[in-house]
């Protein structure tokens, strides 16, 4: 297994690493798009997809993020806004979780929605009273190139944390708040250290790409950087691949990020249409992800399956 | 603050509260009696400002009149929606967490739906118009026509489902499912008619208030999510399936929102909402009345 694990990560891998020497500029675009939703759908699963908390702030956190180079550029270098980004996002996660997360079911989907917009319409208040205008340039950013490659590494990176929570006492403890989270703490595990934990390492990732986000955008505006809607694009994406570990998330930001792409192109127009008929669709056949029901339809036709699960 | 300019609020905040209620109602039924999570509410409202908008500009028909209409046409919906999408899976509830996180989901396709849809009928532009807008006296204060009348409305609205609920026999019966949903069942009480009278109520209710709306405030394909968080707001701080608490949290709300906005610069109005709606949850999840089911 590891082996064949080693054969298809390589050549994606080696793929991945040198698509810019020959990638035209609508490819690497499309690159950017891919890692930039698989991170954030990746990172909203780190936290909402094991603990079942449903988290609708990837908004504020990648919004916080991406006002981080709004502030700090050109006065500081764009490595240190990108690390500034996530630290910030992470330092917001950790003051608003730790009253936030006592709040359970669906009070939390909407509390945290709530806590999006107000973060939005403080920077919009912002912005009118203390700059005295909406919205900032931010000239003279890196390289596609570059964008490219601080999005790859954050994605390797971001799949790496997910892998070793996973297999940590720390993932273990976050699966069991979303099993049942009166008998975790009843044996003992420290449920809201652990909670906070997952949300400020979900923000983490959410808000350096926003700040990578910022420059590939290089105008940035409150309404554009706290738009709800991404909230609930990265979400579905998550949802639709499979929230059991990283591949689901990265499958549905794949496959989604793909098909809009291609409608989008197709039918400017009925492209949202179809993506609220895909979703409704999904919820109502396969509530458990996209990767299941491929797992099940690949395990129905081997024989190595018989013996591993009853 | 002056006296006057006190009352003065102080009327308009009320009149604000009790659209605020209208606009609760239909939410807080359909969350309270089927745990499900209608995010596009919102949506719906705007659908139905867009019916009262045409029906005005192009027959001319007072929105008074056209708010049944939209009402109509939203309740139909209701009642596809319900057989399409929830006939099922509500007879097979697994977990209420479950139910209400899918339909949260599955609202959100849908209002996602609606919204492209509305914009690519009828474009994207603010479309507003005006009727009845001459002023009238109360006391001291002058109060435009079509908004009195509108708040009146709302407030009989909401009085009318509420005493229906209450005292005729079908509206115990839906309590009855609010309260124990199996229980109810064993006495006899058929819960598909229930779930059917609850959406066809609660859309048609949002139909309702956006005919009524669409003469008061201008609006665009987009502006369903704001009314989403009102309905929020106001049933929190009454309390889940509570509908007298939405009546009450209503006026608060639109009490708290004048007053903000008048103290303050306009452009604080949303942050006021917002921090009140987040205070409201983390320090009073069960509503002012501290009576919400759970």
């Amino acid at each position: 297994m590891r082996k064949r694990l080693k054969l298809i990560l390589i050549p994606v891998l080696l793929f991945l690493f040198t698509i810019p020497f020959y990638g035209s500029a609508y490819t690497i675009g499309l690159l950017i798009a891919l890692l930039m939703y698989s991170i954030l759908a990746v990172s909203w699963n780190i936290f909402s997809g094991y603990t079942r908390y449903i988290s609708l702030a990837t908004a504020a956190f990648f919004g916080i993020g991406s006002y981080v180079p709004v502030l700090g550029w050109p006065e500081l270098p764009f490595p240190v806004l990108v690390i500034l980004g996530g630290v910030a996002s992470s330092v917001f996660a950790f003051g608003v979780g730790f009253p936030c997360l006592r709040i359970r079911g669906p009070y939390f989907v909407i509390l945290t929605l709530g806590l999006s917009e107000l973060t939005k319409y403080i920077f919009v208040s912002y912005e009118i009273n203390f700059r005295g205008m909406i919205g900032t340039h931010l000239l003279g950013g890196p390289s596609m190139e570059a964008f490219y490659y601080w999005l790859l590494a954050i994605a390797i990176i971001v799949i790496l944390v997910d892998h070793f929570i996973r297999q940590s006492k720390f993932g273990l403890a976050l699966s069991s708040i979303g099993g049942d989270e009166e008998a975790a703490e009843a044996m003992g595990v420290n449920t809201t250290r652990y909670k906070l934990l997952g949300f400020g390492i979900s923000a983490l990732f959410a808000g350096s790409v926003g700040a990578i986000i910022a420059f590939r955008w290089t105008y940035i505006e409150p309404t554009g950087a706290f738009n709800p809607s991404l909230t609930l694009q990265v979400i579905i994406m998550a949802i639709f691949g499979g929230t059991k570990d990283f591949r689901g998330p990265v499958l549905g930001a794949f496959t989604l990020t793909l098909v809009s792409e291609a409608l989008g192109i197709r039918f400017p127009y009925y492209y949202t249409i179809i993506l609220g008929l895909i979703l409704i669709l999904v919820i109502k056949f396969f509530p458990n992800g996209l990767l299941e029901t491929i797992e099940k339809l690949v395990r129905s036709n081997t024989w190595e399956t018989q013996n591993v699960r009853i | 603050m002056p006296i006057d300019v006190i009352g003065r609020t102080f009327i308009i905040g009320l009149g604000i509260g009790c659209i605020f209620a209208l606009i609760a109602m239909g939410l807080n039924l359909l969350w309270g009696t089927m745990r499900l999570l209608n995010v596009a509410h919102g949506d719906l409202i705007m659908l139905g400002a867009y019916t009262g908008y045409w029906l005005f500009i192009l027959y001319e028909i007072s929105p008074f009149r056209s708010a049944f209409i939209a009402a109509l046409v939203c309740a139909g919906i209701g009642l596809i929606v319900y057989k399409i999408l929830f006939a099922k899976s509500l007879r097979k509830v697994a977990s209420l967490e479950t139910l209400e996180a899918n339909s949260l989901l599955i609202f959100f396709g849908f209002g996602m739906i609606i919204e492209s849809v509305v914009s690519l009928l009828w474009g994207a532009n603010v479309r507003a118009y005006s009727y009845l807008t001459n002023n009238v006296r109360l006391i001291s204060i002058s109060i435009g026509l079509n908004r009195l009348l509108s708040a009146l409305i709302a407030i009989v609205g909401c009085l009318l489902l509420y005493t229906y609920l209450q005292k005729s026999f079908f509206g115990k019966a839906v309590r009855a499912v609010i309260q124990d949903k199996d229980a109810a069942e064993l006495m006899g009480i058929d819960t598909r008619k229930i779930y059917i009278f609850c959406f066809m109520t609660a859309f048609g209710l949002a139909g309702f208030t956006g005919g009524l709306l669409s003469m008061l405030y201008a609006f665009t394909p987009f502006s369903g999510f704001s009314y989403t968080i009102y309905a929020f707001i106001v049933i929190i701080l009454g309390g889940l399936g509570n509908l007298l608490g939405t009546l009450i949290g209503g006026l608060i709300l639109g009490l708290i929102i004048t007053f903000g906005v008048s103290l303050t610069t306009p452009g604080y109005g949303f942050i006021i909402m917002y921090l009140m709606f987040i205070l409201v949850i983390l320090l009073m999840p069960a509503g002012i009345l501290g009576k919400a089911i759970r």
